[in-house]
């Protein structure tokens, strides 16, 4: 990423494929991307500031704001602990089923994730296969704040195990040995020198997983119930804003999702050395 | 099986047996199978307080299981591992207090120099005060003080395997154990490292296991040098006994180049074609007529012209010179010796040497010649030279084969 192909001379005097390819790439890029966000940023801060500060202001978009901050806060520290756990165990150990549960790990990016939200709910809601034995006992998770964490969960399952398991593949099985004839136990091991080795590879794979939490619309829409002020995360608050013709009140949301996973992606991108350091 | 020598004189020989220096450290009767393939057959062998042993073998030998073994990350199919006097052979890795420096020196990348030296403390959960001064005396004893805030990979391989060794003598291990410590280096620094890490190992006084495949390297570490072949002890010895008095010829071809004749034995004597050479040998052993390997190295071979012998050397025949090479410190020579006459076995001879056997009466032997020597008496190819030994070693016909 760093070092830039240097460019090409086999051809002589001026190559007029360069300044056009990169051009053509551009232009290309226009209506797909570029000009998609610049519109968000147009529309939401055309009325002047004042209107977009007083549309992120309001209670209920606050709200949908730290709701989804908050369930992709704890489905990243759910994914991230469990994808550490599975990537050790399934590079450390070799035993039958081994593959095919990596392919499991890996399935839910594949399923829509309306799907996997509807699974849920069968699984999970009042009428549900496990639901139904606990609606008795007063346990409802379906259209609750729990219900987003675990559709969280879901969509984002494998990209925290896809990040470290490679780091934990191609780490040097000589540097636990050392530690364990140095005298420490398998948890001191794990402490002071698996784990330091991993800690770029946790970040990013935390990163990952956060920003496509908060992104999560499919299968939120349908475990959550998208009650305004209780169950309504920021991507189904624009959705809700948008359908009701409120435009200025989706738009300022939508520039703020838009801004953090552009930060997001910066920082994985400008922090891979640091994140990589020896 | 021990080899009967003639004519070197066995130094040293009685003082090791008059007084045995206490074991640091054994292996008993180590065997090791990896699913029904055996890799190691009734290994035993003692080390000695302070004492450098090396295992010497080519690749695949297992001498790098044996010293998995010893350090508790391999179990032993049977045998026992003792350290100071206590079997250790149940115990897991980390209760055994050995040291391995590992072939990739296994530093932790994300501590520093002086964190990597205080580890084994630290998860022994010293004094910080005690650590600190643990660690400024080693650091100090492998001379990286300026160098205590740096990264593994901020070191030359050098240095991080001198840090390598410093974190395990922090502990005060039972032993230490080196994986092939320079095989990762070009010749010129490991010639150097060498020395320096048998320079340290003397001053420490740790009883040392050290594992590779280089002869050279074997012979100037090691106090002992052990030569494993394809799983099993060929022979246990100093470097000097090992060389001069190789007891089998898988021992004698592997430290560096040997010649291998056919010979009969005779009364006081070895019949090697039509010339007979002096030889005091074990009657046990060698019962006359038996056909026996006599073995020799380039270097203790003279060459001259006419009849002329220098004292001390014994005939074997005639030869032609075949080719010439300078190489350097010394000159060499392939000759083809006439009639040697191999013995008449049923088995076909068992030759690991530079030429394969042939059918033809002549036989092509390496002969070495120092410069002095190499200039004071010009030889040219064609040209017939007297052949005469030196030193030799006899092997009794059993000794070709690998023991079981």
């Amino acid at each position: 990423m760093s070092t830039i192909a240097s460019s090409m001379r086999h051809v002589r005097g001026f190559d007029v494929a360069r300044p056009l390819s990169i051009g053509m790439l551009v232009f290309m890029m226009l209506p797909l991307v570029f000009l998609p966000l610049a519109s968000i940023f147009i529309f939401g801060t055309s009325n002047g500031l004042d209107k977009f500060w007083g549309a992120l202001s309001a209670p209920e978009a606050v709200f949908a704001l730290k709701l989804s901050m908050a369930t992709s806060f704890w489905a990243t520290v759910f994914n991230v602990i469990f994808g550490l756990f599975a990537a050790y165990v399934l590079s450390r150990y070799n035993f039958w089923g081994r593959n095919a549960l990596i392919v499991t790990i890996s399935l839910p990016t594949a399923i829509p994730t309306a799907v996997a939200g509807f699974a849920l709910l069968l699984l999970w809601g009042p009428y549900g296969t496990l639901g139904r034995l606990l609606a008795p006992h007063g346990i409802q998770m379906m259209f609750t704040a729990s219900a987003i964490i675990l559709a969280n969960i879901f969509v984002t399952f494998p990209l925290a195990f896809g990040v470290i398991k490679p780091v934990f593949d191609t780490m040097s099985h000589s540097l636990e040995e050392a530690s364990a004839t140095i005298g420490a136990t398998r948890l001191q091991t794990f402490w002071h020198v698996t784990l330091p080795s991993l800690r770029g590879a946790i970040v990013s794979g935390a990163l990952l997983t956060f920003a496509r939490a908060v992104g999560e619309f499919g299968s939120t829409i349908l475990v959550s119930g998208n009650l305004a002020g209780r169950t309504q995360t920021a991507p189904l608050y624009i959705f809700a804003k948008f359908n009701e013709g409120q435009i200025e009140a989706a738009n300022a949301i939508a520039i703020v999702l838009a801004l953090f996973s552009f930060l997001i992606f910066s920082v994985l991108f400008f922090a891979r050395d640091w994140l990589d350091v020896d | 099986m021990k080899a009967k020598e003639t004519l070197i004189p066995r130094p040293e020989q009685s003082a090791s047996i008059a007084d045995p220096p206490p074991a640091a450290a054994s292996v008993v009767g180590i065997s090791k199978r990896f699913g029904k393939t055996s890799v190691l057959e009734n290994i035993s062998f003692d080390v000695a307080e302070g004492e450098v042993l090396v295992l010497l073998g080519a690749s695949g030998s297992g001498k790098t299981t044996i010293l998995r073994i010893i350090a508790g990350l391999e179990m032993p199919y049977t045998g026992k591992v003792i350290l100071h006097g206590k079997d250790v052979t149940e115990l897991p890795a980390r209760e055994r207090g050995v040291g391995v420096i590992f072939q990739s020196y296994a530093l932790f990348p994300k501590m520093t120099v002086e964190k990597n030296i205080g580890y084994g403390l630290r998860i022994r959960k010293r004094r910080r005060k005690e650590i600190r001064q643990t660690v400024n005396e080693l650091l100090s004893l492998v001379q990286l003080e300026e160098h205590r805030k740096k990264y593994p990979s901020q070191l030359s391989g050098g240095q991080q395997q001198r840090v390598a060794i410093a974190r395990t003598l922090a502990y005060k291990p039972e032993v230490l154990l080196f994986d092939e410590p320079f095989g990762a280096l070009d010749t010129q620094t490991r010639v150097h490292l060498r020395r320096e890490i048998r320079a340290l190992l003397k001053k420490v006084n740790v009883p040392s296991i050290f594992i590779t495949h280089d002869q050279e390297e074997a012979l100037e570490l090691g106090d002992r040098v052990a030569v494993i072949n394809v799983g099993h002890i060929e022979q246990i010895g100093t470097p000097f006994e090992i060389y001069n008095h190789p007891a089998t010829e898988y021992v004698a071809t592997f430290l560096g180049a040997a010649n291998v004749l056919d010979a009969v034995v005779g009364k006081d004597l070895l019949e090697i074609g039509s010339a007979q050479i002096p030889a005091t040998l074990d009657p046990e052993k060698f019962k006359p007529g038996a056909c026996v390997k006599v073995i020799f190295r380039p270097e203790d071979v003279s060459l001259t012209r006419g009849d002329f012998l220098r004292p001390g050397h014994a005939r074997i025949g005639v030869a032609t010179i075949e080719e010439i090479t300078f190489v350097g410190a010394y000159e060499r020579l392939r000759l083809r010796l006439d009639h040697p006459e191999e013995c008449k076995t049923d088995e076909t001879p068992y030759y690991l040497t530079t030429e394969t056997p042939e059918r033809k009466p002549t036989k092509s032997i390496m002969v070495t010649r120092p410069k002095p020597e190499a200039s004071a008496t010009r030889l040219h190819v064609g040209e017939r030279v007297v052949v005469a030994l030196n030193a030799f070693t006899v092997l009794p016909p059993q000794s070709t084969k690998s023991p079981n």
